[in-house]
């Protein structure tokens, strides 16, 4: 009789240690965002997560943005004119489990403070043409920023950056919608700040 | 009564584990559309067909060296080649709108052993239905797009490595050892979480210091 009363003893521990991480496992969390300084970089991003999606906006550098189309063939004046905006390099992911559903990505419905718009590659593309930009340096411009539309199946993920019509330095409010099982979703990351350009005293050191 | 507990104890240890291999899933294509042709120069300026891969599974990986979840991926794909490659799987890596002298510092940084192919017009992406860098097809032994990527992938996980060694036709698959029950795909998949754990680490942390 002891040994039986030991073993259903043994039991219930173990029910409530099987039990326990699903005690100790936070509900499903609400959607929240929140700054952070990237470890790596220093700079700062962030990163909006809820509703089967995460979103990151990292702030990227005037001169990163110099640097990367310059040694991409891209003559002065046109990295001058993009590094004179607003660029974030931004990670959008599909994090819902194998049923969440396909989402459907239109940056065209994405906008920032006052209703602006963001600053889509076709536009740029245009820009580039007539700027006489050369065809290498406007393909890997194009697989450079982010797709204007794109669809992200449960665990698909992408990286790229997107440009905002306001100066580096600027504080934006980023209003970003997605579209899951037809229906519209959104969600807002406020006080984004632009990456400030450096100073012409420091360029002319 | 100790069965339920067990049954239960076990399905609560499993089901938060469940969990852990999110994202690192691909996308079925229902149908699978036909995977676009096309003949690529590799570095060594032998051209490559994909028609010349018919009957074997084959990745086509679209990358470039500027694209950071490209090159985090791709230690992961050449371990997963070392395991495939001998089970008739091929991986394409086919870079886009870069030139040799690009990509060979790259391979020095990156060693793989997979053909990598240029795509210096981009040509070749254009037609196959990518929106962005890294996106990895697996076509089948029929030349069918069978699952899609976008985005990295931990390519030697378990889960990715069964999912592609499923196309693989029945006839190539290696027999199951004589003396075991467990068969081929047992075997692969102990092997494979434990053959590559210290090179896994190792390659990682070289990652993390070239970041």
């Amino acid at each position: 009789m002891g040994h039986l009363s030991i073993k259903v003893h043994l039991f219930r521990v173990l029910g409530l240690l099987a039990l326990s991480p699903l005690l100790a496992a936070p509900a499903p969390a609400a959607p929240h965002s929140r700054h952070y300084i990237d470890q790596r970089t220093g700079v700062d991003a962030w990163r909006w997560s809820g509703e089967g999606i995460s979103l990151q906006l990292i702030q990227r550098l005037p001169d990163q943005t110099r640097a990367f189309f310059l040694a991409r063939g891209f003559p002065r004046p046109a990295v001058e004119r993009l590094a004179s905006h607003c660029v974030f390099q931004t990670i959008f992911h599909n994090t819902a489990g194998s049923g969440g559903g396909v989402v459907h990505l239109n940056l065209a419905n994405w906008r920032i403070d006052h209703g602006q718009s963001l600053i889509l590659k076709k536009q740029w593309q245009q820009q580039w043409r007539r700027m006489g930009v050369p065809r290498p340096a406007r393909i890997a411009f194009r697989w450079s920023l982010f797709p204007t539309v794109q669809k992200f199946a449960p665990g698909d993920w992408n990286m790229g950056m997107t440009t905002y019509p306001v100066a580096p330095g600027t504080t934006v409010d980023v209003h970003f919608s997605w579209r899951r099982h037809g229906k519209l979703q959104h969600g807002v990351i406020q006080g984004a700040r632009c990456a400030p350009d450096v100073d012409m005293e420091d360029k002319t050191q | 009564m100790r069965r339920l507990w067990l049954a239960l104890l076990v399905s609560l240890v499993l089901v938060p584990m469940a969990g852990y291999g999110a994202g690192q899933s691909l996308t079925a294509m229902h149908p699978r559309p036909r995977a676009p042709g096309f003949a690529l120069k590799d570095m060594n300026g032998k051209v490559h067909h994909l028609s010349d891969y018919r009957g074997q599974v084959v990745l086509v990986n679209f990358w470039a060296t500027w694209c950071p979840p490209c090159r985090r991926e791709m230690p992961s794909m050449e371990r997963a080649w070392k395991k495939l490659k001998k089970q008739d799987v091929t991986i394409l890596a086919v870079n886009v709108g870069e030139d040799v002298d690009t990509i060979f510092p790259f391979t020095g940084d990156y060693p793989v052993t997979f053909p990598i192919l240029l795509d210096q017009s981009s040509k070749v992406i254009k037609r196959w239905p990518v929106l962005g860098l890294p996106t990895t097809f697996v076509v089948d032994p029929k030349g069918r797009i069978a699952y899609r990527a976008v985005g990295g992938r931990k390519w030697d996980g378990p889960a990715l490595l069964k999912t592609i060694r499923s196309l693989i036709p029945p006839d190539k698959k290696p027999a199951a050892p004589a003396t075991s029950g467990a068969g081929r795909q047992g075997t692969s998949a102990q092997a494979d979480q434990v053959d590559d754990r210290k090179a896994q680490r190792g390659e990682e942390a070289q990652f993390a210091r070239r970041k």
